[in-house]
């Protein structure tokens, strides 16, 4: 099994007397897709600046393609082997997409023929073909960010950190940028998404952290999903009315009526048949139990709520 | 330690530099006090060689130095207007760094270009080095342009009192190109310092701002007749810029690092 793209060993950093985040550990493994997910104010821009370089961390490490954190005094090798996007674009308004490009071309010291071959490829795929020699401060929010990932891909980083990538952009153009970055995903890349956009980190990620402040969680989608049991009842009539009868069982922490069928949440699958026999004895006729799996935002709820 | 890389600085330079010819609004604001610096001391020279023979002029040489030939009176306040005239100009130097530094360091904040830039490759020195570039040298261009725009205008208007050239003396040229880069590398280096610090570039610029104050003092003191300025005392001036330069220079690349940007930024 090939090494992990990144391993991250208890990270936490402070400033001054507060904890911005706090006993982070997980890996990412090469090709993954891997969602950083949290609240805003969780910690989440944080790790990823300190996980390319950008800040130290106050303790614990980690290592990120091969370069050990904290890094070298300068951390230029990992920041020649990460690429970051960040959650505003950071161009230059006056520049032009092709002096912009250009820019960070010799900042990585590339050869420029080879890089404007890359990029211009890039720039054809995400619709900016012909556009290179317009001010920036002409482009819509949503071909500022996709110039923005093609510059973080001018020097084909072997991780790429996307920090709330779609973040205050209309819907049309939060698409074309979730659909640039799942075009990146389908090429096998590793990329590392921090996001508060549960359906975007559905389409896109594997497997996430969940963090606030601390890391709340490390798991895939699925096992997410499955944390806890949810069952589905279908009973005979309205039923709504078998609602408060649910809610009074301690092992219960959320039933509700949906679509006509109970959905009861349980601390324990061995708490089921108890449910069943509440509602027999609340005078239900129950047609029907089935397990279910929790939707994305519950679990994520109920993760970040915890204290 | 990461080695410096000439390339990597460059490019901080021409991009800067290019945003710097692109902002028309800055170079407008940057070219407004040389032209004042220009116009002023031409149109004193021109009070002074128009009536020549004005008895308010010999007062006026009088109280700057009563051993002064009374027939001179208006060739002497041309010399000695000049010569202290050095003082204003120098605030040139000073000032313009601090338009185009502010700009191009706490700009980066504002405009939030600086994280995508401190995650490339560039290291704090070749940053510095490259802003410092981009700052420094369309600086001493005004500067030098500045002078010949001076020269040329106050020799015009000087003409006719003695039909010689008043300008360059050795002391302006000495003060142009020894001294005035001295300021400017002090201009430039105060507002680094404070733009690596503060998270607006408007701020920037006043704080910076302050650190001309002195030499509107040392010229109000000349006029007022209270300080003799001259070639000596600005060398001397010069060396303790020159000192201070080199202590901003210890202080700037100890403070202006990555992680110091990126914590005082949020």
């Amino acid at each position: 099994m090939a090494a992990p793209s990144l391993t991250v060993v208890d990270l936490a950093r402070r400033f001054g007397d507060r904890v911005a985040v706090e006993g982070l550990s997980f890996e990412v493994q090469p090709g993954e897709v891997f969602g950083l997910l949290g609240p805003n104010g969780a910690g989440k821009t944080t790790t990823v600046r300190m996980l390319t370089g950008l800040l130290r961390p106050s303790s614990g490490y980690a290592e990120v393609c091969g370069v050990r954190l904290p890094a070298d005094e300068d951390g230029s090798l990992l920041r020649r082997r990460v690429g970051l996007l960040t959650e505003q674009p950071g161009l230059y308004e006056r520049l032009t997409a092709h002096e912009n490009l250009t820019f960070f071309m010799r900042l990585n010291e590339l050869d420029e023929v080879k890089a404007w071959a890359r990029a211009r490829s890039y720039l054809e795929r995400f619709g900016l073909g012909g556009r290179e020699h317009e001010p920036v401060g002409g482009f819509s929010k949503g071909m500022r960010q996709k110039l923005a990932i093609v510059r973080t891909l001018l020097h084909e980083p072997q991780l790429l950190f996307l920090d709330e990538p779609t973040s205050g952009l209309d819907p049309e153009s939060a698409r074309t940028v979730r659909d640039a970055v799942a075009e990146l995903a389908a090429e096998g890349r590793t990329l590392v998404l921090c996001s508060h956009n549960l359906a975007e980190v559905e389409r896109l990620c594997t497997r996430v952290a969940v963090i606030k402040n601390r890391l709340r969680t490390v798991a895939s989608l699925t096992e997410l999903r499955r944390e806890g049991l949810a069952l589905e009842v279908t009973v005979e009539g309205a039923a709504a009315r078998f609602v408060p009868a649910l809610q009074a069982l301690p092992f219960a922490p959320t039933a509700l009526c949906e679509g006509g069928r109970l959905r009861v949440m349980l601390t324990d699958e061995q708490h089921a048949p108890e449910v069943v026999s509440c509602l027999v004895g609340a005078g239900a006729r129950v047609h029907l139990v089935t397990r279910a799996s929790r939707p994305l935002e519950e679990a994520y709820l109920e993760l970040v709520r915890e204290e | 330690m990461a080695r410096f890389s000439w390339a990597r600085a460059r490019a901080v330079f021409w991009k800067d530099f290019l945003d710097l010819r692109k902002n028309r609004g800055l170079i407008w604001s940057m070219l407004a006090l040389p032209a004042v610096l220009v116009v002023v001391p031409a149109g004193v020279v021109f009070a002074y060689v128009r009536s020549p023979d004005d008895p308010n002029l010999r007062v006026m040489a009088m109280y700057y130095d009563f051993t002064v030939n009374a027939d001179h009176a208006a060739r002497f306040l041309v010399d000695k207007v000049l010569i202290d005239w050095f003082s204003v100009y120098l605030i040139m130097p000073v000032f313009v760094p601090i338009l185009i530094s502010s700009h191009s360091v706490a700009g980066e904040k504002e405009r939030r270009t600086l994280e995508p830039l401190l995650a490339s490759p560039v290291t704090s020195l070749e940053l510095l080095v490259g802003k410092s570039m981009a700052s420094l040298l369309p600086s001493f261009a005004i500067c030098v342009l500045a002078f010949v725009c001076l020269c040329v205008a106050v020799d015009l208007t000087a003409w006719p009192l003695d039909h010689q050239l008043v300008l360059p003396t050795r002391m302006w040229v000495f003060g142009v190109f020894i001294i005035a880069p001295l300021f400017a590398f002090f201009g430039n280096g105060i507002s680094v310092l404070i733009s690596a610090r503060v998270g607006d570039s408007r701020l920037a610029q006043q704080l910076s701002g302050l650190f001309v104050l002195p030499l509107v003092g040392l010229a109000a003191g000349q006029f007022g007749g209270f300080l003799k300025g001259g070639g000596v005392t600005y060398a001397l001036l010069g060396a303790f810029v020159l000192v201070l330069d080199l202590l901003l220079v210890a202080l700037t690349s100890r403070l202006f690092d990555r992680e110091r940007l990126m914590s005082r930024w949020n």
